[in-house]
């Protein structure tokens, strides 16, 4: 037995070590090359790990953007968060699930996820424009401000142009929600600058200058659209709208008329059209008219005026009759009246050639009572609401 | 003393006389000594570098090896973890399907089996294991409860026990340290130690925190500070963090929410949240502390049963509709803290985890209670800060804050870790602007979780055990005597040692004392008794000075805030032992006696 005993492996192992120096340096030699082997197995076992982690992750992205096309996104947002676990670093789950949890409203959770890939990527155009639109559904104007110049500046995989043009749009839309109309119009400026020879993105961009009131660019910009697709019917009724409430009545019934005809079905431009034709039939101030003209509309003017007046104080039950006492002289209405009954007076004078002052005098009462009868007796219609629109752009062009 | 000789010697333990000289005369009676350690061998081929290396020098560097194997073994337990949760209930959160219950209940029942006839060392969490390898046996965890430790947490972790991954891998780390220790036959001081090294490098590998486990380790396991120990636990630590931040990624354990404190009159709220953690940890610890010797106690043949119908009653409560309360519960507590919940489903998941939790625990499942804490203290804090937002809209922290906030409110309260608890929020949050708030919720959760239950959760658990371990709380709330409460009043004659023997002798006439303390010229204080100078006087020395008659060697000093035990060894060998001011030696506060130390003590002098 002792034999036997004296050649097992556990003396073998006793005399073997007899060898094997041991010293401090040595020990440290051993742990690191177990440390080494350690790490090694350890590599492997994770590397095959996240291998099968990766494609579990893959699986289940794939069943949640499913999900979520199918219009379910609770379900979506498990799955997502599942595909998550799998493959922690993943940014397309983190960012799918974070624009997930936006759209199912959970915006904290939506923007820590999009914070936590913003941190690691800070110019990356996508993330930027998602956590712009969580801000934007915070309606913290700063923020998505912040994140769609973020987006706009930033870098993008593909298409980068078209990718920044697009977080520019949505920007502009967001401010002109917002009524932000100065940043929206700065911004569409600069979009104008940049756009490429395209009538649809320059259509959009002039009626987003539209939407902002800068009719002059959105004028310019419809002009581009008409010079790459010349029968293009929106361009033209945008023109001819921008035209007509800029005041430039006559530019506006060229282009209505070409937009009515190119788009028999177009009724705003069909409307504008009969307004802008009205305006230009009834105001006494268009250039190249004669002096008989210009008293012939001054005159018809001032009694559309005063039937307006008439009928106006009949709305609010009011007698203005010289020979009634009862209606207040304090009344605008009652002292529009007034000056209409002397202004009348002076109609038969506007023939002569000394009263150069006049016509200006009997168009002031004119403009007057439009304005007052448009804030007492609402919008009017017609002749009325042609010097009501005549009123306002002399005032702006006074101004 | 050659490098290399005392480099063995301290490893082996061994007296310094019986230590060969030099390495070269070392004989074979060493090598065949059963008690020679591992190092201990004749021949070196490394002789020279051995230098470099006494024990203290090897050891630190020994505890960043430590620190590697611990970081792998936790890497391969989340992996197993991970792996077992996907096999067994699925990468998806389900309810309402057979799997919930038939789980955890199965798994219930093999942990049992392991537990009871493979690995019997590995119940509960391991903190007190590790605790008593430090104070009971010399450092020693059998390897074995590594494994079991490992199979068995994995496991029920993985199958939905309401039970964590840190304090196993605590346990992990400790049991691997200790072998190493074992294998490498250091000395027993050195031994005890590596097991608390190799807890710290477990946990900071868990916890992906090097700060929080570091202090937990010294705070609850090894109870006091030192620059060796400190370093050990620090570099292995480190040594396990990076090795699981290599494998599985430096990303926190939570993404953490936007948090600010803006308003010091909120702190309120916090403090109200405190004293909701405190309580809510007091009910957690008392069930706990009710249920396990009941069911400890109950036949053998039911522990088979226990773990099943453990885990039965919580697939039930994730079958019904609360999955979250199932395993570890990381990923919940991050929805939290992003305000996913209503306060009603914040405070249902609290009480839920709560009473899985405790199932798990009390029946003997092997496994953490971190992870359940963070989550009943997150959902809490969640709760209570949704509750406070309704009675105070104006409050501007957001629900993440509190959630939080609440998790390092539960961690003081129930595990009474109170630095670790603060280190701990801000280690996983990363943000120093919630200390305020986190120092102060904590400090009520410990101060009314500890006098509501006086005895903290650990240590229940081990008076339950039938151990004796030291409860470092208590330790750290003890009294400590101090010289200055034995002080006597500095006697009323205080002599000089330029005074002469005669006119000393005049002074100390009247008074009934014996001896008398002495300033010396430059500094410091004797004793001269009254015999003493009588005989001098009587001999004829009137005319010398009390210097040349006492010893020139100084008496000791104190200070007053010294220890009391600081002054016992002086006591002994003097009658009496000044007590002077530390920013003036010369001026005498008092003096301390055998009797009067003793007497403080309650008990006579020798």
């Amino acid at each position: 037995m002792m034999i036997y005993s004296n050649i097992g492996p556990r003396y073998m192992f006793q005399a073997l070590a007899k060898f094997i120096p041991r010293s401090a340096v040595f020990v440290l030699l051993v742990l690191t090359l177990a440390a080494a082997v350690a790490f090694a197995a350890v590599s492997h076992l994770v590397a095959r790990f996240n291998a099968n982690a990766e494609a579990r992750g893959r699986k289940l992205y794939t069943q949640g953007l499913a999900d979520l096309s199918a219009g379910k996104p609770d379900r979506a947002i498990d799955e997502f968060r599942a595909a998550l676990t799998c493959d922690r670093n993943n940014s397309q789950y983190q960012l799918s699930l974070g624009r997930a949890l936006r759209d199912t409203e959970r915006l904290d959770e939506a923007e820590s996820y999009l914070q936590s890939l913003w941190q690691r990527t800070p110019d990356d155009g996508t993330i930027n424009l998602a956590l712009a639109r969580v801000a934007a559904k915070r309606d913290s104007l700063d923020d998505a401000i912040r994140y769609y110049h973020n987006a706009m500046y930033g870098t993008w995989k593909s298409d980068p142009d078209g990718n920044r043009r697009k977080a520019r749009i949505e920007l502009i839309e967001f401010l002109l929600q917002r009524n932000a109309r100065a940043q929206a119009q700065s911004e569409l400026v600069a979009l104008a600058a940049f756009l490429p020879a395209d009538p649809v993105l320059h259509l959009q961009a002039a009626q987003f200058l539209t939407q902002a009131q800068d009719y002059p660019d959105a004028f310019s910009e419809y002009e581009k659209v008409l010079r790459l697709d010349r029968g293009n019917a929106a361009a033209l009724g945008g023109a001819g709208n921008v035209a007509y409430h800029a005041g430039r009545y006559r530019t506006a019934q060229h282009y209505l008329q070409d937009a009515v005809n190119a788009n028999p079905q177009d009724a705003n431009s069909r409307s504008q059209l009969e307004s802008a034709s009205m305006i230009l039939e009834t105001d006494p101030f268009v250039h190249r008219i004669s002096d008989a003209e210009r008293n012939r509309r001054i005159k018809a003017a001032f009694v559309a005026a005063g039937e307006r007046l008439a009928s106006c104080a009949q709305q609010k039950g009011m007698n203005l009759a010289p020979t009634n006492t009862d209606a207040s002289p304090d009344s605008p209405l009652a002292t529009l009246q007034s000056r209409w009954l002397a202004t009348k007076r002076d109609l038969p004078k506007l023939t002569s050639a000394r009263e150069t002052d006049l016509p200006d005098a009997i168009m002031d009462i004119v403009f007057q009572i439009e304005q007052q009868t448009a804030n007492d007796c609402g919008e009017p219609q017609g002749v009325d609401e042609a010097l009501l629109l005549i009123s306002h752009n002399r005032e702006a062009a006074d101004q | 003393m050659s490098g290399s000789g005392t480099f063995d010697k301290k490893l082996t333990g061994q007296e310094v006389t019986s230590l060969p000289a030099t390495p070269s005369a070392a004989t074979p009676s060493s090598v065949s000594d059963p008690n020679s350690g591992f190092l201990f061998r004749p021949r070196r081929m490394f002789a020279a570098f051995d230098d470099v290396f006494d024990e203290d020098r090897f050891f630190l560097i020994l505890c960043v090896f430590i620190g590697i194997f611990s970081g792998l073994a936790v890497v391969c337990f989340r992996l197993a973890i991970d792996w077992i949760h996907l096999a067994l209930l699925g990468p998806l959160p389900q309810t309402h399907t057979w799997r919930m219950f038939a789980v955890p209940s199965l798994a219930g029942l093999a942990v049992a089996i392991l537990v009871m006839h493979v690995f019997p060392a590995i119940r509960g969490s391991g903190v007190n294991q590790t605790k008593a390898a430090l104070y009971i046996f010399n450092g020693y965890i059998p390897f074995r409860t590594a494994i079991g430790k490992f199979l068995c947490a994995a496991l029920a972790i993985g199958a939905g026990h309401s039970l964590g991954p840190e304090d196993p891998s605590l346990q992990i780390g400790a049991s691997l340290a200790s072998a190493l220790g074992r294998q490498l036959k250091l000395s027993r001081e050195k031994l005890r130690l590596i097991a608390p090294v190799g807890a710290a490098a477990g946990l900071a590998a868990a916890f992906n925190a090097p700060i929080s486990a570091v202090l937990f380790v010294i705070e609850e396991v090894i109870g006091r500070w030192s620059a060796g120990i400190l370093g050990s636990v620090v570099l292995s630590a480190v040594a396990s963090v990076v090795v699981e931040r290599g494998f599985l990624g430096s990303e926190p354990l939570f993404r953490i929410p936007i948090t600010a404190f803006k308003r010091p009159a909120e702190l309120i709220a916090y403090v109200v949240l405190g004293i909701a953690g405190g309580v809510a940890a007091v009910i957690f610890a008392k069930g706990i502390g009710f249920l396990r010797p009941r069911l400890k106690a109950m036949p053998r043949w039911t522990q088979y049963f226990q773990p099943a119908i453990a885990g039965l009653l919580i697939g039930l409560i994730g079958y019904f509709g609360a999955p979250q309360v199932m395993g570890a519960g990381y990923d919940f507590m991050d929805q939290a803290m992003h305000g996913q919940y209503v306060w009603q489903f914040f405070a249902t998941l609290a009480i839920l985890k709560i009473v899985a939790t405790t199932l798990s625990f009390v029946s003997g499942t092997p496994g953490g209670m971190f992870a359940p804490t963070l989550f009943i203290g997150a959902m809490l804090g969640g709760a209570v800060g949704g509750i406070e937002r309704i009675f105070l809209p104006h409050l501007t922290a957001s629900i993440g804050t509190y959630v939080l906030v609440g998790m390092g409110v539960l961690f003081a309260g129930f595990l009474r870790a109170p630095m670790t608890s603060v280190f701990m929020v801000l280690e996983v949050s990363g943000n120093y602007e919630i200390i305020v708030p986190v120092i102060v919720a904590n400090t009520f959760a410990y101060v009314v979780s500890r006098s509501l239950q006086p005895t903290p959760i650990f240590d229940m658990l081990t008076r339950q055990d039938g151990l004796v371990l030291p409860s470092l709380e208590e330790e750290r709330e003890e009294a400590i005597l101090r010289v200055e409460d034995a002080m006597l009043p500095p006697p009323a004659i205080i002599l000089s040692a330029s005074d002469y023997v005669d006119a000393a002798a005049r002074r100390i006439e009247d008074s009934p004392e014996t001896t008398f303390p002495v300033r010396l010229p430059a500094s410091g204080w004797s004793a001269v008794t009254r015999e003493l100078i009588l005989r001098r006087l009587s001999e004829g020395k009137g005319e010398h000075t009390l210097g040349s008659l006492i010893s020139a060697q100084p008496l000791p000093s104190l200070f007053p805030d010294l220890p009391l035990d600081s002054a016992i060894r002086f006591v002994q060998t003097n009658s009496i032992v000044p007590v002077v001011n530390r920013a003036n030696p010369q001026k005498l506060e008092g003096i301390v006696s055998s009797q009067s130390v003793f007497a403080k003590y309650g008990a006579q002098p020798r």
